[in-house]
This record gives structure tokens, sequence and C-alpha cells, in this order.
């Protein structure tokens, strides 16, 4: 883990307004998204924090909490 | 021995907990109607006629907007008192009197708007926003003027132990939180003369057939005296919790207390003289006042903005000594695990994005462009709905254990619940704000039209009622997991291992704030001043124009000076007519 | 607190690893979020200007001081 467990639901938690702004906004540029479109865009963003943050880092986890030290 | 609330005040703990439970009755009652609304208005579910909508509309607005909010906020205002100045209350009778006051106050105001659902003859579907010419049963002002009669002897209350306390600490300063329980106080008395003078001078008698008619335009103006203010009522206490609980959550210190008694200051002094930009499309008020009204508006930014400042400050002063590092790195170190911590924080955030539809609907220009549509509901949501009420949530999760004595029932569920919240908000309010832009009319039943169609900028209204569907759908889901946790940590048993009752240390004390911040009276005769430069000619304006109860009753002059003055006004519009008919013929012989 | 709590709670972020007093608190992180959201306030401002005045007469107060500056009313 990279980050907290709580703090991984925040990040998730704020992909959505993210994603539904991001709509609006790209609109501006005459990028029209449909609504499926945001919701996979969304769910792909969601699966890549997952990764990121699961992803172990360097070393295992028994050292991280010395490192941080 | 644990140090909670209801060890060191356990008579006020009972108090307390009343309190809340009153508001989290408000809350369980106006929530379901709130989902009704939404099911209905989008044409999801419609059970009811349409014409009911409107009763539950005003249920949903006062149950939520006045007695959901206050009684949470005269719980909190009554632990800071007593927490902050180590003292119980003068007299516990008269605590319960107060609270008892407010609560028949509530269930008098109940009932004509619930007996609006029935065939009889009494209803009161007049909205919260209750001025003429919509017209309630008279129970529904009487209960109104109970419970707000009742907020005033809370008020007192607070200043009797304040009191009591100044005399026996001369040479103190007034602890934050009793200070900001008395300029919210202060600010509170100033705003409710404007409620309390529209409902006992005019919509009282008139829904009792003392009088014939009231001026509209008189009893708008002073409902908004108060429907402005009374915004700040609600979030003074969301902003106490900002600055006295979550720095010592995020594990840290409030940044400055000066500031944050600047910050009450600033609020008590600028909150009422701006009720007028309610009334921006209002016909009758001049440009000028409303100018006014914009530019005391605008200052009321600046509170806001320093808060924005000393809650972040402290917050990531919780975070680096929590071992945060970095310009942004710190936020990872904040305790993101505890509700309590979370709901505050993502509140603070949907405040920041309320500042800016909040900033539109202030300006005088593109207010014009927002007026009375969907926009605003998106608007409130994102303050009261948002920043207050999910606060007001996440607190509750430090607060029931405090005046139960009984350890929170799930830390798990309540994280979720304030993390739906947020999503389930963001949602519905997002799809409002945009509705309102493209003029989907706010307190309309079915906002549908024959031979009409609203178009959308992106993608189509019927996405739009999608999202505020699924949006009041994760609300009401919320609610159900946040009354899931308060009714199973009642049912829980007594424990001894709960979090003593402490707010906020403080890196700049007191003693840094300059001494005159602490001059009450000082800071209410700046705010009784401005109060009277923005409200006294616009309502004089709004009385000569309309007369006192109405356009009908002035046509006899009154007296000699106002027979004057018609007389003169006549002059002056014939004179005026005269010249433009000779300005008229002059072109046309240039002709 | 019980020692079993105060381990949950070390295991989530290292709770309270320094104190940082008045002075050496340097609160940089507060004004880079409070930029970022100053940057957004005025990058919606500069928007707000294409969705409502561009291509719009002026409104009342505007009208109102077009007026008293050049002595005539626009349209």
């Amino acid at each position: 883990m990279r980050i907290s467990k709580g703090a991984l639901l925040i990040v998730i938690a704020f992909i959505a307004p993210l994603i539904v702004e991001l709509r609006t906004v790209l609109a501006w540029v005459n990028v029209e998204l449909t609504v499926l479109e945001s919701v996979v865009l969304g769910i792909g963003l969601i699966g890549v924090i997952l990764v990121w943050a699961l992803w172990p880092q360097s070393q295992s986890n028994g050292t991280e909490s010395a490192e941080t030290k | 021995m644990t140090n909670t609330y209801i060890e060191s005040f356990p008579a006020e703990a009972k108090v307390v907990r009343a309190a809340f439970y009153s508001s989290f009755l408000a809350l369980a009652i106006g929530g379901l109607f709130g989902i009704i609304q939404t099911l209905h208005r989008t044409g999801y579910y419609r059970f009811m006629d349409s014409a009911d909508y409107y009763t539950v509309l005003t249920a949903h607005g006062v149950l939520l907007a006045i007695t959901f909010t206050i009684f949470f906020l005269v719980g909190v205002f009554t632990w800071a008192t007593t927490t902050s100045l180590d003292r119980p209350v003068e007299d516990i009778r008269f605590t319960w009197a107060w609270y008892g006051l407010m609560v028949v106050g509530t269930v008098l105001t109940a009932i004509p708007i619930f007996a609006g659902f029935t065939d009889s003859e009494m209803s009161a579907s007049v909205l919260f926003t209750f001025y003429a010419p919509l017209q309630g049963h008279p129970l529904f002002y009487f209960g109104l003027v109970l419970f707000v009669v009742g907020t005033w002897l809370a008020g007192v209350d607070w200043f009797r132990s304040w009191w009591a306390w100044k005399q026996e600490h001369p040479d103190k300063r007034i602890p934050l939180p009793t200070f900001m329980v008395l300029t919210t106080t202060l600010m509170w008395y100033i705003a409710t003369l404007g409620v309390a003078a529209a409902i006992l001078l005019f919509l009282l008698p008139w829904s009792l057939g003392l009088v014939e008619s009231v001026n509209p335009l008189l009893t708008r103006t002073l409902f908004w005296f108060f429907g402005h203010p009374v915004v700040y009522f609600w979030l003074m206490p969301a902003y106490m919790m900002w600055y006295v609980m979550l720095p010592k959550i995020s594990g840290g210190k409030l940044f400055s207390d000066p500031l944050a008694r600047v910050v009450f200051v600033l609020f008590l002094i600028l909150s009422v003289p701006t009720g007028i930009h309610h009334q921006y499309l209002d016909p009758g008020i001049a440009e000028g006042f409303k100018f006014i009204a914009m530019t005391n508006t605008m200052f009321l930014l600046l509170p806001s903005l320093l808060t924005a400042f000393t809650v972040v400050a402290s917050m990531e002063h919780g975070a680096r000594q929590r071992g945060g590092t970095g310009y942004l790195g710190w936020l990872k170190a904040l305790p993101w695990r505890d509700p309590v911590f979370a709901g505050m924080a993502l509140a603070g955030l949907m405040f920041a994005a309320a500042g800016f539809s909040g900033m539109i609907n202030a300006g005088m220009n593109i207010n014009y462009l927002v007026h009375n549509t969907f926009w605003v509901v998106g608007h409130f949501h994102l303050t009261v709905g948002t920043a207050v009420a999910l606060t007001f949530m996440a607190v509750t999760y430090w607060f029931l254990p405090q005046v139960t004595g009984k350890a929170l029932w799930n830390r798990s569920v309540a994280l979720g619940q304030v993390v739906l919240w947020f999503v389930g908000m963001t949602f519905m309010s997002n799809a409002m704000h945009r509705g309102g832009l493209l003029g989907i009319p706010r307190r309309t039943a079915e906002p549908q039209y024959d031979g009409f169609e609203f178009e959308a900028a992106v993608g189509s209204v019927g996405e739009l009622d999608a999202q505020i569907a699924l949006g009041g759908a994760l609300l009401t889901l919320s609610l159900v997991l946040f009354f899931a946790n308060v009714v199973g940590t009642a049912l829980n048993s007594r424990s001894d291992d709960l979090p003593a009752n402490e707010y906020a240390d403080t890196l700049s004390g007191p003693s840094d704030a300059p001494l005159v911040l602490d001059n009450l009276k000082l800071w209410t005769a700046i705010a009784i001043v401005l109060v009277i430069f923005a409200y006294s000619f616009p309502l004089l304006s709004i009385i000569e124009r309309g007369g006192l109860f109405g356009p009908e009753l002035t046509e006899l002059p009154v007296h000699i000076g106002l027979g004057l003055e018609y007389l003169w006004a006549t002059t002056i519009s014939t004179v005026t007519t005269a010249s433009e008919t000779v300005v008229a013929l002059g072109a046309e012989v240039n002709w | 607190m019980s020692q079993t709590a105060e381990h949950e709670a070390s295991n989530e972020t290292s709770e309270h690893v320094r104190e940082i007093g008045h002075d050496e608190f340097d609160p940089i992180g507060t004004l880079t979020l409070i930029g970022i959201y100053f940057l957004i306030l005025v990058f919606l401002w500069f928007f707000m200007y294409f969705v409502e005045f561009l291509g719009n007469d002026p409104t009342v107060v505007s009208g109102t001081l077009v007026f008293l500056a050049t002595g005539a009313r626009s349209a």
C-alpha cells in the first residue's frame, strides 16, 4: 500500500466530481462524451488509482514502516 | 474515569442530547421528503398530486433549514459555553425551558404544514420563504414565533454563563468557543428582528384577519433581512467545529486564535446588511440599494477566505506533526480514516465549490441569469446541505459518545456515510446547477411544458434528471447509514474507553489578539449602524410607495408631511411628462 | 486509550511524530492549496465573462454608468 485505506477511499470518492465536471469542460473544447463513456472513464481512472495504490512499493510491506521512520 | 462531557456535566449533557435527537428527528422526516421531491420533480416516481408537492417542499425546507440546523446548533453552543468556560449552566431549569419552548414551537409549526396533506381547512404550504402573498394558517406563524423566542432565551442562557464567569475571571480573555457563541448570538438577535417584525406586525395579523392586506414587498424585504443572516446562523457553528475541533482531530493546533476572532467579528458586522441581494429581481427596490447589498455581500467573502486559510493551515500543522512532508504530500498524513475528520474535510471542500456559485449569485448582473432557477437550489445544497449538514453529521460521531457515554456503533459505516454524502451531493448539486443555467425553474413540481423543451448545452435534460435522482438516492442511503449509527450507538452499553472532552489548542493564542476584539458592545454597535445604513432607506421607500399594509390603504394622505411629499412627487412627474412632450415635439419639428 | 486502539492508530499513519511550534511552522502546503483555489477562481471568472457578457448588451448597472459617463443611454 502506498497510501492509507482511508485516504484511498477519499481519492476514489474525489473521482466523482472530477468525472462529472470533466464532461462539461471537455464540451467546451468540442469533445462530447456520452454518459456511458464518462462512466467507463471513471471506472478506468479508479482502476488505475487502485493499481497504483496497491502496487507493492519496491520492497515488501515489512520494511516499509521501518523506512518511513 | 474518561473525562467525557457527560461525566463533567451530566445535567447539561441531557439537554444537549435532547437537542441533538430533536434535530435528527427533523433530519429524518426532512430527508424523506427530500427523496420524494427528487423523484417527483424528475418524473421518475410520482405517487402524489402535484399540488401536494408544495406541502412536501415546505416541510422539507422548514424541517431541515430551521429545525434540524437550529436544534443541533443550540446543542453545540451549550456544549461550547459549558466546556470552554468550564462551568455548568446557571440554572438547568431555564435551559430546559428554552429547549421546551423550541419543541412546542416546532410542533405548532408542523401541525398546519402537515394538515396540508389532509382535506382539512388548515394548511401552511407557504414554503420556507414564507413571505406574502402566500398565506398560512395562524398556527404556523405562532409556532415560529415561539421557536425563535426559544432561541433568544437560549442566547440569554449563554450570556448568563459568560457574565457569571466574567465576575470570577475579570482579567481573562473570553475563551474562543464562547466568543464564537456570543458573536453568533448577537448576530442572530439583530437578524431575527426582521422576521419578528414581519410575523408579528404583518403576517400573523393578516392571517388572523385583523388587517385586510399587507405590502408584499415589505414582508419580503423583512423576511430577507432575516433570511440571509440565518444562513450564517447555520454556518457559524460549522465554522466553530472547523476551528476548534478539526485542528485537534488532524493532530495539530489551531493556527491563529486572533484570526478566528476577526472572522467571527466580521460575520457579526456584515451578515445582516446583505439580505437585499436575494431581491435583485424585485421591482420596487432601487438599483443603488441593491448595489450596496452587493458590496456588503462581496465583503463577506473576506471572512470565509480567512477561514479557508486558517483552517487549512491548522490541518497542515496537524499533518506535519504526524510526519507529513512536501507541498501536497502532507495531505496523505491526515487521518482520513476518521469519519469525524473526513466528513468535515469533505464538507469544507464542498464549501469551496459553493463559494463559486455563491459569487455568481451575489453579483448583481450575473444573478439575473440564475435568479429563481434550479441553480440556486444546487447552491444551497452545497452550503447548508453539505458544508453545514455534513459537518454536523461528522461531528455527531464525536459528540454522540460525549453526550451518551457510549462508544460509537460503527466507525467504518460512519466513514462510508460521509463519503457517500459527498458523492451523492456531487451528482445532485452539479445537475441542479447546470439545470439552472438552462433556465429550469426552482419550486416547481413539474418543470416540463407543452411545446417547449429546455436545451442542454452538454448532454440532455433527461440525463440531468437521472443525475439528480441518482444523487438523491445516494443521499438517502447515506442518511439511512447515519441513523443506523445514531440508533446503534444509543443501544450500546456505557463505555469507559472514550476520548476526553477537549478542543484544539492554539499556535498563536488569545494573548496575541488585540483586546478590542473582545469588545462585543463596540461590534454590536457597528453592526447596528451598518444595518441602519443598508436598510432604513429601502424600507422607507417601500413603505412610502406601497404603504405599510398594502397599496390600497394609502390612498388618503395620513399626515401633512406625506401629503406634501405626494404633491411634490406628482408635480415632478407632471413636469417630467411635460418636458418630454416638449422634447418630442421639438424632435418632430426638426424632422 | 487501550493498547489495541493505539496500535491500530499507528498502523494507519504514524501519529504525532514531532512537535512543531509557532515559529518553526511554515504553512507552505496551505499556500499551495489556496493558490490552486485562487487560480481556479480566476479561471472561472474569466470563463464567466465569455458565458454571460460577451455579445450581450450592458446590463442595468453598467448601463447607468455608461449613461453617467457619456450622457447617452445605451439601447
